[in-house]
C-alpha cells in the first residue's frame, strides 16, 4: 500500500521542476521576448510578458538553421541504423557464447566506452582525412558510431539473454534455420530493446559534439547542429543561437515525452547492473 | 571405444562450428570498435613518445610548461564537484519519483528532458544565466535584494560555474539509475521502520543508502568517466582559462606546431581514466557486468 502523499513532497517537486526547467525557460525568453527587454536592459526580464516572433524570423533570415539540422538528421539516422546493423547480430552472438568469453568481450566493450572522446577523435580525423571522410555526413556518423555501439550491444544482448532458452530450441526443432529463427522468432521478441537502442543512439548522435567538432570542424556548409550552434555562440549571436537551440531541442522533448517509459537506468548504465 | 569417440569428436566439431557462427556475428561490431578506438589510441600513445621519429620523452618533459599540473587539478576539482552535485540532486529526484503524487508524469518528463539536450545548448543557456554583469542569475539575486555576484572572478569560481552547469544534462541519467534501485525497496520496509521509531535520517541511512549503494557505484563509474571528458561545456563557459585537461589537449591540437604536446596530454588523460575505472571497479566490486 502506498502511504499518503505528504504536502512536503509538492514543495520538493516544485523546487526541482523549476531548477530543471529554468535553463530552457531562459532560452524561450531570449528567443521570444523583444530584445529591448532582454539584452537592452541590465537584468533581463524573467517572464515572457511581451512576446514577438521577430527574433525567430530574423534568425532564419540571417543564419543557416535548416542545413545543419538536415545534416544532423541524416547523421543521427545513419548512426542509429548502423548501430542496429552491427549491434543486433553482435548482441545475439555475445549472448550465445560461453560466459567466460562473453564476459571478456563485454569488459572490452566497456573499456572502449570509457575512452576519452577527444583522444580518439583526433587520430580518427587524421585517418578520415586520407579517406576523404572529413567534413562529410558519413564521416561524422562513422565516428559517432563508436560512441553508441557498445551501449547498443549491451542493450540488445540483455534483450536476448532475457528470452527463454527453450523458445529458440523449439523453433529449431520445428525445422527453422538459424537465420529464419533469428529473423522470424527472435527479432520480434526483442523489439523493445531494439527500439530503446535506436532511440538512444539517435539522441546521442543528435547531441554529440566532440567527434562532430573534430571530424567536421566549423565549415558552415558541412557541420552538424551542435557544431554550428557552437559557431554561432562563439560569434556572439545570442538571438540566433537561442532560436537554433530551441528548435533543435524540440525533437528531443517530443522523444523524451513519447519514449519516457523506455528510458530506464538499466538501459543507460552501459552494461553494468546492480 | 571407437564407437563412443566418434560422436564426441563430431559433437566438439559441431559445438565449435556453432560457436564460430556466434563469434562471426559479433566480429563486425568488435572489429569496428577496435579499428576506430584501439588503433587510434595506440597511434596517439606512440606519437606522444616520439619526436622527429625518435623515441623521446621531450613531449612529456615540456607538458608542465603548457599548464599540465593545474589542468589536472582543475579537471579533478570539476569532476568531483560535479559528481557530488549530480548525486545529491539525482537522489532528491529519485526519492520524489518513487512517491505517488499528482502530476508525477509531468514532473518526470520535465526532469528527464535535459538528458536529451545537447551539451552545447546547455552550455549556451548557462552562459546566459551566469554573467558577471547582468544575466539571469544576477537578475534574480538583485530582485531578491542581494548584491550581484561576480561569477567569473577566480579560478575556483570559474570552475564552480562549470561544475554547477554540468548538473542539467547529466543529473537525469544518475536519477534514472538510482530510481531503479529505490523503486525496488518495498514501502512496507519504511513503514515498519518508522513504527519502530526510526526517524527520516535513520531510515535514509539504514534503508535507502544500502539499497542504492551498488547502483550508486555504477552511476559514479559511468558519470565519473564522462566527467573527465567534459569538453564542450568548459569550452563555451570559460574557454581556455582556467585550463582543464580536455581544453589543454584541444588548444594544442589546433596549432600544428604543438600537436605532439596534445598527444602527450591525451595520453595522460587516458591514463587517468584507466586508473579511475580500475579503482571504481575494484572498490565497487563490479562483478556487475550484465548477467
Amino acid at each position: 500500500m502506498p502511504s499518503k502523499t505528504s504536502p512536503g513532497i509538492y514543495v520538493a517537486v516544485l523546487i526541482l521542476a523549476v531548477i530543471f526547467f529554468y535553463p530552457l525557460w531562459v532560452l524561450i525568453i531570449i528567443a521570444f521576448v523583444p530584445t529591448k527587454y532582454t539584452f537592452g536592459v541590465m537584468y533581463p526580464i524573467q517572464l515572457p510578458l511581451i512576446i514577438t516572433l521577430q527574433n525567430v524570423i530574423n534568425s532564419f533570415r540571417e543564419v543557416d538553421l535548416v542545413g545543419p539540422m538536415i545534416r544532423s538528421l541524416e547523421v543521427a539516422f545513419i548512426v542509429g541504423l548502423l548501430a542496429l546493423g552491427l549491434g543486433v547480430p553482435a548482441g545475439y552472438g555475445i549472448a550465445k557464447l560461453t560466459a567466460r568469453i562473453s564476459n571478456k568481450l563485454i569488459a572490452f566493450l566497456f573499456i572502449i566506452n570509457m575512452m576519452p572522446g577527444l583522444v580518439i577523435a583526433i587520430p580518427i580525423s587524421l585517418y578520415f582525412y586520407s579517406l576523404h571522410l572529413t567534413n562529410t555526413v558519413l564521416g561524422v556518423a562513422l565516428a559517432q558510431e563508436l560512441v553508441v555501439l557498445p551501449l547498443t550491444v549491451f542493450i540488445i544482448m540483455g534483450g536476448f539473454r532475457s528470452l527463454p532458452r527453450d523458445l529458440e530450441n523449439q523453433a529449431r526443432v520445428d525445422g527453422a534455420s538459424l537465420g529464419s529463427t533469428f529473423v522470424r522468432v527472435l527479432i520480434p521478441l526483442i523489439r523493445v530493446p531494439i527500439l530503446v537502442a535506436f532511440i538512444l543512439s539517435w539522441m546521442t548522435s543528435w547531441d554529440e559534439f566532440t567527434y562532430a567538432f573534430i571530424v567536421a570542424p566549423i565549415v558552415p556548409t558541412h557541420s552538424t547542429f551542435p557544431v554550428t550552434l557552437y559557431n554561432y555562440v562563439s560569434r556572439n549571436l545570442p538571438l540566433q543561437s537561442a532560436t537554433f537551440a530551441l528548435i533543435a531541442t524540440v525533437p528531443i522533448i517530443i522523444m523524451v515525452a513519447v519514449f519516457q517509459k523506455y528510458l530506464k537506468g538499466q538501459y543507460l548504465s552501459g552494461g553494468l547492473v546492480g | 571405444m571407437e564407437v563412443q569417440e566418434e560422436p564426441s569428436i563430431r559433437d566438439t566439431f559441431k559445438m565449435s562450428r556453432k560457436y564460430l557462427i556466434y563469434i562471426l556475428m559479433a566480429a563486425p561490431a568488435i572489429a569496428y570498435v577496435i579499428g576506430l578506438s584501439i588503433f587510434p589510441a595506440i597511434t596517439v600513445i606512440y606519437d606522444s613518445f616520439h619526436v622527429n621519429g625518435q623515441l623521446s620523452l621531450r613531449n612529456y618533459a615540456s607538458l608542465p610548461g603548457y599548464g599540465l599540473y593545474p589542468s589536472i587539478v582543475n579537471t579533478l576539482i570539476v569532476s568531483v564537484g560535479a559528481l557530488i552535485i549530480q548525486v545529491v540532486l539525482a537522489l532528491a529526484i529519485a526519492m520524489v519519483m518513487v512517491k505517488p503524487f499528482k502530476g508525477s508524469k509531468i514532473f518526470s518528463t520535465i526532469v528527464i528532458i535535459p538528458f536529451g539536450v545537447s551539451t552545447i545548448v546547455s552550455a549556451f543557456a548557462f552562459s546566459l544565466i551566469f554573467q558577471n554583469v547582468g544575466g539571469f542569475a544576477n537578475g534574480i539575486i538583485v530582485a531578491l535584494g542581494f548584491k550581484p555576484v561576480t561569477w567569473f572572478s577566480s579560478t575556483l569560481s570559474d570552475l564552480g560555474v562549470v561544475m554547477f552547469s554540468d548538473f542539467w544534462k547529466n543529473t537525469p541519467l544518475v536519477a534514472l539509475i538510482l530510481y531503479g534501485g529505490l523503486s525496488s525497496v518495498s514501502p512496507s520496509l519504511y513503514e515498519s521502520a518508522s513504527m519502530d521509531g526510526a526517524g527520516p535520517l535513520s531510515r535514509f541511512v539504514h534503508i535507502t543508502l544500502p539499497n542504492i549503494a551498488p547502483l550508486l557505484s555504477i552511476a559514479l563509474l559511468v558519470r565519473g568517466v564522462s566527467e573527465f571528458n567534459i569538453f564542450a561545456l568548459p569550452l563555451v563557459l570559460i574557454g581556455y582559462h582556467p585550463l582543464i585537461l580536455n581544453t589543454l589537449i584541444y588548444e594544442n591540437y589546433s596549432t600544428l606546431a604543438t600537436r605532439p604536446i596534445s598527444y602527450a596530454a591525451a595520453t595522460v588523460l587516458l591514463a587517468i581514466i584507466m586508473v579511475y575505472s580500475i579503482l571504481v571497479l575494484r572498490i565497487g566490486g563490479a562483478k556487475q557486468y550484465a548477467q
